[in-house]
């Protein structure tokens, strides 16, 4: 492993990377070591043009550009020299030539790097007096993209991630010279599943999203680490939010996940926590308060267990893996079988896109429940997480205890009906496709009064004086318990994991 | 067809008699004799041969071209491959179609030299798109090589030596002439340089081991081999030996090319072309094609060497001498110049996307009268802004003609503000 110095301090790196690789696999870039850059992005090849991460280094006459020198043992890099300092400014100097200045109308104004770079290294007044390059504005690239052609950098990051990620290759710089200027390919749309990525990594305001553009200044907003739970893959996000509102997600790097992408299906998705929401709890369908609820279904639950009667179990792969250890644990003391569930289909790729549209199906076969394609057949009662099967697969129970985010058409079925907080609104753990256990956190206050699923299992639990519920409910002590009885899960909790999860044993 | 040179010296001593440009005409005069030694040598002597020989590439950078032909790697799996860069675009040089017309064999003959010293078994010669009658005269005469067995499996009577050469014509971008641009063009891409590493000796046309050298670096390679490194060192100076063909143009009597040994003063250039028109003064001269600083009447005594002339704050570049008089003005010079690379840069980089348009509209603006101050300080800063920091030189060369202007001529851009006007007369506009 060679070693390198950088402004006097030694790093040991790995061979064959290039200097701002060697900064990033460090977790030093732009976080102790300034190196700012615009081409390179850590996920995509290296392109060398924008010029900006230019560096000093022992024995070389010119500057290097980070981006592409190989490191070597030995190797002194600087970069705070004069001459460092003085190539940044020259770069952002010419980069704001032709630029329109326009950040009070930009939506990137506030997570610009044109911006950040400007204020850092950029002139106080534009000692240019030639008027500036004609462009034009709000071209739609396809049906996710709008291009503002005068804010464009030309750094191609865009282009390069069309050609090397989705592998569709819309885009391409056309012209050459000062006429350079991003284009769709004639006859192409910006069209793929990925295609809202180009919105993420463009480092100015010149891609933007139909979704989010004009929609909230970026300084409203605060971004909470979660997981997407869109499909088993779990991608990693960040979920802005204003004024208990989510306003988008953006894909959050995790490189044993989803590298820096999400997938558009998935970006969108952080819609359905404020559309459709079950917000009031039901007895056969007359609205009514929390207590009464609750009530109803530990009178059903005491009833058919002084009956005898069969009690069963359905789970569901878009609850926490607490949500479902609760539920077991009440199954479990009712002499109920093995919750069942059911997991949503679609489309997959061998990106990101996995066929399981769903983000703990991984989890509840973890926890020992069962697949299935039928529902939970013939009882008297059954505890429901919802999200999974129609009514046909409950004809023949006698009551329905339904647990559920939204409405659906459960709702007709159900004998009491409890609302639960969206995974938006709870901490938990899913277990991904490739058996990773993330965690998430609130990004939301519930608008309604509302608990987890594992929660309300909990007091339901609880209502029946069963000793495992008698304290209160804690879904960080719930998945140390977890990770008590399933030896795969060892060593996991919601207070071991990180940000960046961790796979099963 | 351009002229045969006025002075002549091995490379051109037959360009006037137009059978040399075929086979037997060629081989009458001495042709494929460097060759036929080459082939009875072993390949490694004769890449020390030509190390020693002091050859520099005379495509404008100056590399000696046996150290470049040592960067091929001894063993690969992957085929290596010569690129002949025929795509001369640098203004106020025009020798490589001279040569690519009259002494088509001569290129090729040093390109299988090559092909046997680095084991290349495929060359590429990108021929400028104007440039048909050289591609037309290059594919004759690689079609009587074919004929004659010199090209192919086994060819030129060494069994274990294959190659073929194919002409490919550039489309006309001037950034094509960039080693990698070149490649990427002829990789039917958009022609832009390449960031390197990797170079292309590892990784170069279409990913395999290349080496690319230009037209005339080609044609020296025979002599050396034929006569010698002694003899070819007997030309030129210790670290440039050899001759080439200096182009002069601009406003002088007779504009022409003239081979003459590398050192030669520039002075004596200038009067080998009839010297300033109509007897007028001289005021500056570009002394290797349109890239370089133009340096001021004083320095004609500097020898045409990269030595001698980075001396003066120059370079030698491709040897095209642009020779100046006193009624130039110097900022139309500059805006000529900034507007042919504004028109011409790839767009890559930062500071040479931005920087080469500034240039051309900060000098139109004064040319035209609309100069205020402060222009000329960012006119002296943003050169230095450009200059040393983009993926290939083309930056440079944008930049240092706007240097030596702005040394050399500053009166000339001074008199434009208070005037309001160019002193030298209206009407332009570019």
């Amino acid at each position: 492993m060679p070693t390198i110095q950088i402004d006097g301090k030694e790093y040991e790196v790995e061979q064959g990377r290039t200097v701002l690789q060697a900064i990033d696999d460090l977790g030093l870039l732009m976080n102790g070591v300034e190196i700012p850059h615009y081409c390179w992005h850590p996920k995509l090849s290296i392109d060398g043009s924008c010029r900006l991460c230019q560096v000093e280094i022992e024995g070389v006459s010119k500057l290097q550009i980070a981006c592409n020198t190989l490191v070597r043992d030995g190797m002194e890099i600087r970069t705070t020299t004069e001459a460092v300092r003085d190539a940044r400014e020259g770069v952002m100097e010419l980069l704001l030539v032709n630029h329109p200045l326009d950040c009070p109308i930009c939506d990137q104004a506030g997570e610009c790097k044109l911006q950040d770079y400007a204020f850092e290294y950029g002139a106080k007044h534009a000692r240019t007096r030639e008027p500036r390059r004609p462009a034009k504005k709000a071209i739609e690239l396809g049906p996710t993209i709008v291009f503002d052609q005068e804010r464009c950098i030309l750094c191609r990051r865009c282009v390069r991630f069309c050609r090397e990620v989705p592998r569709t290759g819309e885009l391409g710089v056309f012209s050459r010279g000062e006429e350079s200027r991003l284009e769709v390919f004639p006859g192409m749309k910006l069209d793929n599943p990925y295609s809202m990525n180009v919105a993420d990594i463009c480092p100015v305001g010149a891609l933007t999203t139909k979704d989010f553009r004009f929609k909230v200044r970026v300084w409203f907003l605060d971004d909470v680490p979660s997981v997407c739970n869109g499909c088993s893959k779990g991608c990693n996000v960040w979920g802005s939010r204003s004024n208990n509102r989510l306003y988008r997600y953006l894909p959050r790097r995790n490189d044993a996940v989803n590298q820096t992408w999400i997938c558009d299906t998935g970006r969108l998705s952080y819609k359905q926590f404020s559309e459709g929401r079950l917000s009031l709890p039901r007895i056969r369908g007359r609205e009514t308060g929390y207590t009464e609820a609750l009530a109803a279904a530990v009178r059903i639950l005491s009833e058919a267990r002084e009956a005898g009667a069969a009690v069963v179990g359905v789970a569901s792969p878009f609850a926490a893996n607490e949500d479902l250890f609760a539920l077991r644990g009440l199954l479990s003391d009712l002499a109920a079988p093995d919750a069942v569930y059911t997991v949503p289909r679609g489309d997959s790729d061998d990106l990101l896109i996995q066929a399981e549209k769903a983000p703990n199906a991984a989890g509840a076969r973890e926890l020992g429940m069962r697949e299935s394609a039928e529902g939970p057949g013939k009882a008297a009662v059954a505890i429901v997480l919802g999200h999974g099967f129609g009514p046909e697969a409950f004809e023949e129970v006698d009551a329905l205890i339904l647990i559920d985010t939204h409405e659906s058409p459960l709702l007709q079925a159900a004998e009491v009906a409890v609302p639960s907080r969206s995974f938006a609104e709870k901490l938990g753990t899913f277990t991904n496709s490739a058996r990773r256990v993330q965690r998430f956190q609130p990004m939301l206050e519930p608008r309604f009064e509302a608990w987890s699923e594992g929660e309300i299992v909990w007091r339901i639990g609880a209502g029946l004086g069963l000793d495992r519920f008698r304290s209160a409910y804690d879904p960080a002590a719930i998945s140390r318990q977890i990770a008590e009885e399933f030896p795969a899960f060892a060593g996991i909790s919601l207070e071991s994991l990180d940000d960046a999860g961790r796979e099963l044993g | 067809m351009i002229e045969a040179p006025a002075t002549t010296s091995y490379l051109s001593e037959h360009y006037a008699d137009e059978a040399y440009a075929t086979l037997s005409g060629y081989e009458a005069k001495g042709g494929y004799q460097g060759l036929e030694k080459a082939l009875g040598m072993e390949p490694a002597a004769i890449r020390e041969a030509v190390k020693s020989s002091g050859l520099r590439g005379r495509g404008g950078a100056g590399f000696v071209a046996g150290v470049k032909w040592g960067f091929m790697p001894e063993q690969s799996d992957a085929m290596k491959l010569i690129v002949c860069n025929g795509d001369e675009s640098e203004p106020g040089s025009f020798k490589d179609r001279l040569i690519m017309e009259r002494g088509p064999h001569q290129v090729l003959e040093g390109i299988l030299i090559g092909a046997w010293a680095m084991g290349a078994e495929r060359t590429y010669i990108y021929v400028r798109g104007e440039y048909a009658l050289s591609a037309d005269r290059l594919e004759r005469a690689i079609q009587e090589l074919r004929d004659k067995g010199k090209l192919g499996r086994d060819c030129s009577g060494k069994s274990g030596f294959s190659h073929d050469i194919i002409v490919h014509r550039g489309a006309g971008a001037y950034i094509c002439g960039e080693e990698t641009g070149l490649l990427e063009s002829l990789e039917g891409k958009k022609g832009q340089p390449r960031s390197k590493p990797p170079f292309p000796a590892q990784y170069g046309a279409f990913g395999l081991p290349t080496t690319v050298n230009n037209v005339e670096t080609f044609a020296h390679v025979p002599f050396i081999l034929d006569r010698g490194v002694d003899w070819f060192r007997g030309f030129g100076t210790e670290k440039s030996p050899g001759t080439t063909l200096f182009g002069v143009s601009g406003h002088v009597e007779r504009p022409g090319l003239f081979e003459k040994p590398l050192g030669t003063p520039l002075g004596e250039l200038i009067e080998l072309a009839g010297g300033v028109r109509g007897g007028r003064a001289l005021k500056g001269v570009g002394p290797g094609g349109l890239s370089m600083p133009i340096l001021p009447s004083s320095d004609l005594d500097v020898g045409m060497d990269e030595e001698s002339l980075s001396a003066r704050g120059s370079h030698l570049g491709t040897g095209g001498i642009m020779v100046m008089d006193e009624t130039t003005c110097m900022v139309r010079v500059a805006c000529v110049i900034s507007y042919f690379f504004r028109e011409e840069s790839c767009g890559q980089c930062t500071q040479c996307r931005e920087g080469t348009g500034w240039l051309h509209k900060l000098s139109r603006r004064i040319e035209g009268g609309r100069g205020q101050p402060g222009d000329l300080e960012v006119l002296g800063r943003l050169p230095k802004m450009m200059e040393a920091q983009t993926i290939c030189a083309f930056s440079d060369a944008a930049a240092w003609p706007i240097q030596g202007l702005l040394r050399h001529f500053r009166d000339d851009f001074e008199s434009h503000l208070p005037e309001k006007s160019c002193p030298f007369g209206e009407g332009f506009e570019l």
